[in-house]
């Protein structure tokens, strides 16, 4: 048994036989044709659009049987017109062609025939052409009567009466004979179409849908007829043209066809008509059935208008127009959903700012709108990654973008309440993109107020949320989040010192509320610049007498920062957030400034002894320790010397020998090039003396052999460092003893990378001796008696 | 026989959107200009008489659609061809790489007989626009050289700036395409051995 034949190769046989028929008819109509014998050439013309009678073939075969059979007629016609020109005219052809025994081939036969007429005498042109349209409803199957009225259309293109209606000639007809013949052309398609929908099976509505969507350019093709007409003024447009296709369109009720013919109404005619029109059009999309998106047709016009109005500014009334329409089309549209809505003020949000870039309160009022909206249906919270949720975020993005400015958009004072109904993940991605954006444009927030409304705007990523999921966000993300919002504080900039100082302090209102995993990415960067502040008073001094109070004041102020940052279990942060401060005090000389440095720095030592117990943390807390202090110079004698001692004291308790033995050569700068309170050195070279021998015990109780001649290395670069600085207990036997020693112990080391990395820094340093040795004299300095 | 034949030929206009393809047939058929913009949905055709070498033929010039949603029947209009224009817009660089896709596009629908050898012309447009220009005379040339030798005219549909220059060489290849076309074509008259019955075309039996 063969199995049957698919539909499509169906489709293609049946097309094959067809095209078949046409291609051998049409060559006998062609021969006839130049042998002269025209009835005979009629009559294969038509046995040849017999073949168009057909049922079975889909839109598109059919399509391309018709312009195959088409492309042939054309022949005829040029013979015809030929003859006729020639003045061999063929008496009573038009009533010949009429014994065609079929209606398809005798209308398709009659239009060619007509069109020979008119080409050859024009003052048939305005009866034919209203006979030939009455005529063509003869076939009312939906796909041949649509073909067959294409015909008529393509046919009659060229000779369509294109004068205004009051200088025509009569019987050639006016520009009004053209709309009429095209208005009722449309129609009749129209109703063809529109039949379409309503025959056969209704489970072969999908199919149907689909032939009907590919059918509907013929249907169009009537719009673009008119638009065509150059007699049709923009007045002719707006009194005669555009109301009768939307009589057509909104009275066929259906939705299929009026969302096409609304759009092709745009696509199809120039702006200018468009504008003149904008009322009635609009009034008729508030007409269109409960199918039809309207969404889409809206936003079409709104575009097309848009480009055009940013071009030709004279239109001051489009964007009050539109508002107004779509409210009222929003209004009669009860099923229509909330993102077309929203879509529909995004067009609008565009139109107003391509037409009209400085008017913020149109923005504001399509904010306010899209509030109102949502209101009405009842939504308060919109949901992440919906098709609303989608919309809106567009929305809000269109003019943060346009704008580049945060302080632009938190004017607006719908802007707030259209972010409240986004749910959180909503919010924090609106917050993050307004961020970014300020980032990106290095916008500056100069006043407390406009800082207080953007962390407001933006409070999901500030501080926790009452609509926030229980589970734990990904880390990465919420630390990138989080590190936006701190480069975000850097934006915090008033020129104005007092103002300034306003901001900061409402900046720490929000985000102390921010809980401890936010707090460690916001309140440093808020410490850094009260920190640029005081320096910036100090610099003030002259023309503020309060300079001296406020720095103070600003000091306490971070003071709580930091404290705040301790209560949230972190250490090392604060330490090196008080040390910073500590150095930035000591270098403003406003009244008790040692008592407040002092108290940072040993607050800095407190977290230290208190707080911090790894070791690689600990000695890295007593490098920092020592080299922020060592730079200072604010200290009297009685504050200085117990946080000398306590450094030196706390290096020597490190837990790991050889972190005691760096941690205690660290410490002995602080006796050296620490300063007093007159900005001098102290060089108490005894005590460096004690701290170096302490390390030289330290490291020779180090079991690991290697370790301890590395840790030797380093102490022979501090007692040469010493030397060379000319502290006179240093002495150039000490340097001899430890040099000898490292090259005991060095030869004892197992060779391997370890000890050739040691070998290389010795070698590295008593080549420096040498140059030394063999280099100038420098006073003060003997190296005498120096064995390398 | 080929003597008293009338020659008609089919020359489609293709190109991306806003090119100006009406706006060029217009400029050569009625030698009109507008600044409106009026899309084009489907295909439609203008005729027009030319001399070509002292011969008079009638030249049907289809404008097509450049957005596809407007082409919703397919482009059965391709067939029997006798020359492609491919329209872009010189201040339009994504016009001028769509070139491309349109030749091929063409090729495979219209499958002329000798692909290799179908005649193209290239009309880069808009030239009126120089301030705006993005597509170098010399970059079109180069493409076109690269395709066959297609010809190439820098053209103005709005101040008609070479378009009957263009079309005359768009007359004259088409022509030669023809006649090829023809004398592959001329075959005897079918004899027949059955009979003209009536053909059951249809699911109706309705007489239209």
């Amino acid at each position: 048994m063969t199995p049957l034949p698919s539909p499509s190769e169906e489709q293609d046989r049946l097309l094959e036989e067809a095209s078949h028929i046409v291609k051998t008819q049409s060559l006998q109509m062609k021969r006839c044709l130049d042998s002269d014998k025209l009835m005979d050439a009629l009559k294969h013309a038509s046995t040849m659009l017999s073949e168009l009678r057909t049922s079975l073939l889909s839109p598109k075969n059919y399509y391309e049987l018709y312009m195959a059979v088409t492309d042939e007629l054309r022949q005829l016609e040029l013979y015809l017109v030929d003859e006729f020109q020639r003045g061999r005219k063929v008496p009573d052809l038009y009533e010949l062609v009429q014994y065609a025994g079929n209606i398809v081939p005798r209308l398709y036969l009659l239009i060619t025939v007509a069109l020979v007429y008119i080409k050859t005498n024009s003052s048939l042109k305005r009866d034919l052409l209203k006979d030939l349209v009455e005529m063509c409803r003869g076939v009312q199957h939906p796909l041949r009567g649509l073909f067959l009225r294409n015909y008529l259309l393509q046919c009659t293109r060229n000779v369509l009466p294109d004068t205004p209606e009051d200088e025509g000639d009569q019987a050639e007809g006016t520009v009004r004979d053209s709309v009429d013949f095209i208005l009722m052309n449309f129609a009749e398609m129209n109703k063809l179409w529109v039949r379409m929908q309503h025959q056969g099976h209704s489970r072969d509505k999908e199919r149907r849908e689909r032939e009907r969507e590919e059918l509907r350019i013929l249907v169009g093709t009537n719009l673009v007829r008119l638009s065509e007409l150059e007699s049709v003024t923009r007045d002719k447009y707006k009194k005669l043209v555009l109301p009768g296709i939307l009589e057509q369109v909104v009275s066929c009720r259906d939705a299929i066809a009026q969302e096409y013919l609304m759009e092709c109404i745009i696509q199809v005619f120039p702006d200018e008509f468009h504008l003149a029109t904008l009322t009635a059009f609009l009034k008729s999309c508030a007409e269109l059935q409960p199918g039809v998106n309207v969404k889409n047709i809206l936003i079409a016009l709104i575009d097309r208008l848009s480009l055009y109005a940013q071009k030709n500014k004279e239109f001051n009334t489009l964007f009050e127009t539109f508002s107004e329409q779509v409210a009222s089309i929003v209004q009669s549209r009860i099923a229509m959903p909330a993102e077309d809505i929203v879509a529909l003020q995004v067009s609008l949000i565009n139109l107003a700012l391509k037409c009209y870039p400085d008017k913020v309160d149109y923005i504001d009022k399509i904010l306010q709108t899209t509030v109102e909206t949502f209101q009405k249906l009842n939504i308060e919270r919109v949901e992440y990654n919906t098709p609303v949720s989608r919309e809106l975020t567009r929305l809000l993005k269109i003019f943060i973008d346009q704008y580049n400015n945060v302080l632009t958009v938190i004017q607006l004072t719908y802007f707030a309440p259209l972010m409240e109904l986004f749910d959180f993940y909503g919010r924090k991605s609106v917050s993050a993109y307004l961020i970014s954006n300020a980032l990106t444009n290095e916008t500056l927030i100069p006043t407390s107020e406009s800082v207080d409304s953007i962390l407001t705007i933006v409070s999901s990523l500030v501080q926790d949320q009452e609509d926030q999921p229980a589970e734990e966000e990904d880390p990465e993300d919420f630390a990138e989040e989080q590190g936006l919002l701190g480069r975000f504080v850097h934006q915090f900039k008033s020129d104005i010192p007092d103002q300034q100082y306003l901001i900061l302090s409402t900046s720490r209102k929000h985000f102390q509320l921010g809980g401890k995993k936010r707090i460690k990415h916001t309140l440093p960067p808020l410490v850094f610049q009260a920190y640029q502040l005081a320096t910036q008073f100090s610099a003030l001094r002259e023309e503020d007498e309060m300079w001296s109070k406020k720095c103070s004041k600003i000091f306490r102020f971070c003071h709580q920062i930091i404290l705040s940052l301790i209560k949230a279990e972190l250490a090392e942060l604060p330490l090196r957030l008080f040390l910073q401060g500590a150095m930035t005090i000591g270098s403003i000389d406003f009244e008790n400034h040692e008592t407040i440095s002092y108290e940072f720095i040993s607050q800095a030592l407190s977290l230290y002894e208190e707080e911090i117990s790894e070791s690689k943390c600990q000695l890295a807390a007593i490098t920092l320790l020592v080299g922020t202090f060592e730079k200072m110079s604010c200290f009297g004698e009685e504050n200085a010397e117990p946080i000398r001692t306590q450094s030196a004291l706390a290096a020597s308790k490190l837990f790991k020998k050889p972190d005691q033995c760096s941690g205690v050569c660290t410490c002995s700068h602080l006796f050296w090039s620490g300063k007093n309170n007159q900005g001098e050195e102290i060089r108490d070279g005894k005590r460096v003396l004690e701290c170096l021998k302490k390390g030289v015990r330290i490291a020779s109780q180090c079991m690991d052999m290697s370790v301890q001649v590395q840790l030797f290395i380093e102490l022979l670069n501090h007692y040469i460092y010493y030397f060379e600085k000319k502290n006179e207990h240093i002495t150039v036997a000490m340097l001899n003893q430890l040099i000898g020693k490292i090259r005991d112990e060095l030869a004892n080391l197992e060779s391997n990378d370890e000890t050739e990395q040691i070998s290389k820094h010795f070698t590295n340093t008593l080549f420096h001796l040498r140059n030394r040795l063999e280099g100038p004299p420098v006073e003060g300095i003997s190296y005498e008696g120096l064995t390398l | 026989m080929a003597t008293k034949k009338k020659v008609l030929l089919k020359v489609i206009i293709l190109g991306d959107t806003g090119v100006g393809k009406t706006s060029l047939m217009n400029q050569y058929v009625n030698r009109k200009f507008s600044n409106q913009y009026k899309a084009t949905i489907g295909a439609d055709f203008l005729t027009k008489e030319v001399m070509v070498d002292d011969k008079i033929v009638t030249m049907q010039i289809w404008d097509t659609a450049g957005q596809e949603r407007f082409q919703s029947l397919g482009v059965a209009f391709y067939r029997g061809a006798d020359c492609c224009v491919l329209v872009f817009d010189v201040s339009a660089h994504s016009s001028f790489k769509s070139l491309d896709s349109w030749r091929d596009e063409f090729l495979i629908q219209a499958s002329p007989r000798d692909p290799e050898n179908f005649p193209f012309v290239v009309l880069g447009n808009k030239v009126d626009l120089e301030g705006d220009r993005v597509v170098s005379s010399k970059k079109a040339q180069q493409w076109c050289q690269s395709k066959n030798n297609m010809p190439y005219f820098e053209t103005s549909a709005k101040e008609g700036q070479n378009v009957e220059q263009a079309f005359q060489t768009i007359a004259r290849n088409a022509l030669k395409q023809e006649s090829e076309v023809e004398l592959y074509n001329e075959f005897p008259g079918e004899i027949k051995l059955t009979g003209e019955g009536s053909r059951n075309n249809g699911g109706d039996n309705c007489a239209c």
